[in-house]
């Protein structure tokens, strides 16, 4: 069962996280269009070469159905595989495994997968409310018959913070509890977006007082903990090993992915502390034949600082209950001995919404062809990434590898 | 309480839960096929798919999962509960249900905890929500509807003896100087009768301010807000114990403001109290010169919903 591996991505543009307020304004269509123009000619390929498309649906400006098609029409692509990724944070991991599988199956041979996430231009009858009271539930479905909508709101559950917040409580309960290795993940990460002139903290050193000293926002979350919205956007090419060998760079092939999902609110989760992520990463590696300690390097969505610790211990890269003391006991950066997040991570990077998420996909492709830079890993043949969408409710798992 | 918080909207598959809670009784579903109890309300079974649940009354006894402490609201109209305690609850049947803890201190919570229903009161009309505390709480008296009331100073705390100070008295002023505020003052509630006042008076009735329908669906706070300047304006009814006086003087006058800002939104409905310290005191030619930051918060809310650097002119 599983991939072959024939899959790679070849390709990959992102636009430079940038606060909301001072970002450039596009439409979404117009990014789709530049962000694959990007791509192509990072892969040093043509637009004739792509004719499959994975986009988001959730949150496209221009249209809330029939994305695909309106976006092939705009880019003037023909098709022979077009898809709708919704998983939240989990939609790059999703989209890749999605792509990969289409070019296995024969269906297409070069895909791009692509999120927009700046704002688009306002209207001149529309309401610069508007997106102040869209993020007002914080993702949170207000719709008559929303079990949330009934069941959450109104006693104030809603948005991420409290729902992570409470997985980080019901841990420090269960196992323990060591807030200063958990500043640690956001100052390791930070020490790699040092490194990285294109992450939103570049520039900025950070210390574990200085996140400890941070504002609480949720016991025991503090804000240098949690991600920071930003405007940006994404996109990769994905394509067959025939189109890959055309390349310019070195392919990240797509040897393993897994994907696990049951619940939107944690609190209905079987054990809240063991996470999607688990089956999703076992997948992922039997499907590549490796092991946790196999990879280079492992590129883990940290909308929180706990979303990553419970991911190094469902992925099985320490054991449950393990996760703090491997936090102190490795180094996470770049020069370090457990390299994760080598880009900053979004905590460091900036979240742009749903594509926040493909910069770890990003980053493992830019490690494993050799381009990062500063913070380039010595060897770097093979990246583990995971995608977290909601509270750890949709979680996804990849192996890329070098060739 | 704000009047812009998100309300429960009943279906026909969940209106016996709201009923019973109405009637104080907690009925969740239990299938009839495989014996699963099951939350929140569905037609269907969740483990066998099964469309045959019945309803069932349980006492409500559970344990506390998880829960966590927020020290920004999740909403603004939430400020008046903070810090909200927000909850998973298990109960005896093994269901988990999101809810509030009340009736208990923070240093109280600990995961594992028992825990028992507490039927809350949410409006008028009698609509409860399902909130829990302590099972060493008395619940029935966690029903009612918080007081909605401005609050008097507690005439119980012990107002601190206030110091006369001469407003010559160069090196007495200089010492009420101080980086730390007073204590809070009385509290009092902005509510839409008195904001539709101070819209008529001052002519500013902008939408956000008077019309709740309208700033319900389209303000990015979810209802309305009051006007800046009237929160600013209600100091005169917060009352605040300084701990001193100034003497000596034939003429006070309120000189304006240093700086003035509105830096974060009062709902109505909000509760708002106050708190002060002195700044700055300057001996001038034209007379002793004080400089009070005043803060206006709304309850509970660390950011300052009004932000006065006061100046006050005594002329001898």
């Amino acid at each position: 069962m599983g991939l072959k591996g024939h899959a790679a991505i070849v390709g990959t543009a992102q636009y430079k996280p940038e606060k909301y307020a001072t970002a450039p304004r596009m439409f979404h269509l117009e990014q789709v269009a530049d962000l694959a123009a990007q791509a192509l000619r990072d892969a040093g390929l043509k637009a004739s070469d792509l004719d499959g498309l994975v986009i988001n649906g959730p949150h496209f400006h221009e249209a809330s159905v029939f994305v695909p098609a309106m976006a092939a029409e705009y880019l003037g692509l023909r098709l022979n595989f077009a898809e709708v990724v919704d998983l939240g944070g989990c939609t790059s991991v999703g989209m890749v495994w999605r792509a990969a599988a289409a070019i296995e199956l024969g269906l297409c041979q070069a895909v791009l997968c692509v999120i927009p996430a700046r704002m688009a231009p306002l209207g001149p009858d529309e309401d610069p409310g508007w997106m102040a009271r869209s993020m007002r539930f914080g993702g949170h479905s207000t719709a008559f018959g929303a079990p949330e909508a009934e069941f959450d709101l109104p006693y104030g559950h809603m948005g991420q913070n409290t729902g992570y917040a409470m997985i980080a409580q019901r841990y420090a309960a269960q196992y323990n509890y060591d807030q200063r290795a958990m500043a640690k993940i956001a100052v390791d990460q930070r020490t790699n977006a040092l490194a990285n002139p294109q992450a939103m903290f570049y520039g900025q050193p950070l210390t574990i007082e200085q996140v400890l000293a941070s504002k609480m926002v949720a016991d025991p979350l503090h804000v240098l903990e949690i991600v920071m919205p930003v405007a940006g956007g994404a996109a990769m090419i994905i394509t067959n090993k025939e189109v890959a060998a055309r390349a310019r760079k070195r392919p990240a092939f797509i040897t393993g992915f897994g994907e696990h999902l049951a619940f939107k609110s944690p609190s209905y989760a079987e054990d809240m502390l063991n996470t999607p992520i688990g089956p999703a990463s076992q997948r992922a590696f039997a499907m590549a034949g490796l092991k946790p300690k196999d990879v280079d390097a492992a590129q883990i969505y940290d909308c929180y600082t706990i979303t990553t610790l419970l991911t190094l211990e469902d992925a099985g890269f320490c054991g449950k209950g393990e996760g703090m003391a491997f936090v102190r006991e490795h180094d996470l950066t770049w020069r370090g001995d457990f390299p994760m997040n080598t880009h900053g991570g979004q905590l460091s990077f900036g979240q742009s919404a749903s594509a926040g998420g493909m910069s770890q996909v990003i980053e493992a492709v830019t490690q494993i062809a050799g381009t990062a830079g500063e913070r380039q890993l010595g060897r770097c043949d093979s990246v583990y990434v995971s995608g977290t969408g909601g509270v750890m409710s949709e979680q996804g798992a990849l192996i890329l590898q070098g060739a | 309480m704000s009047n812009n918080k998100p309300m429960p909207v009943p279906t026909q598959i969940s209106a016996p839960f709201w009923e019973g809670l109405k009637a104080r009784r907690l009925l969740i579903q239990q299938c009839n096929a495989c014996s699963h109890w099951n939350f929140y309300p569905r037609r269907h079974c969740p483990v066998c798919l099964e469309h045959d649940l019945a309803w069932r009354e349980v006492d409500g006894a559970a344990t506390l999962y998880s829960y966590t402490v927020t020290r920004i609201a999740t909403l603004p109209d939430f400020i008046d509960e903070m810090p909200q305690k927000l909850a998973v609850v298990e109960l005896a049947q093994g269901v988990r249900i999101n809810t509030n803890l009340v009736g208990l201190d923070e240093g109280e919570i600990e995961i594992g905890m028992p825990l028992q229903p507490v039927f809350a009161e949410v409006d008028a009309k009698g609509n409860r929500l399902l909130r829990f505390t302590g099972v060493d709480k008395d619940a029935s008296s966690l029903e009612a509807l918080p007081a909605q009331d401005s609050e008097p100073l507690s005439v119980a705390s012990e107002q601190p003896a206030v110091q006369q100070i001469d407003m010559n008295d160069g090196p007495a002023l200089q010492a009420l100087v101080s980086e730390a505020f007073c204590d809070w003052s009385n509290v009092v509630v902005v509510d839409q009768a008195l904001i539709n006042a101070f819209a008529q008076l001052s002519g500013d009735d902008y939408w956000i301010h008077t019309d709740p329908e309208r700033a319900r669906l389209q303000s990015p706070f979810g209802g309305t807000i009051a006007h800046g300047a009237l929160v600013q304006v209600l100091q005169s009814r917060m009352k605040l114990a300084l701990g001193f006086e100034i003497s000596g003087f034939t003429t006070q006058i309120n000189y304006g403001s240093d700086r003035l800002r509105f830096p974060a939104p009062v709902p109505a409905g909000s509760r708002i109290h106050s708190r002060a310290r002195v700044k700055k005191v300057e001996l001038l030619a034209r007379g002793t010169q004080l400089t009070l930051e005043l803060t206006t918060h709304v309850v509970g809310q660390d950011r300052p919903s009004v932000i006065n650097d006061l100046v006050i002119l005594y002329i001898a």
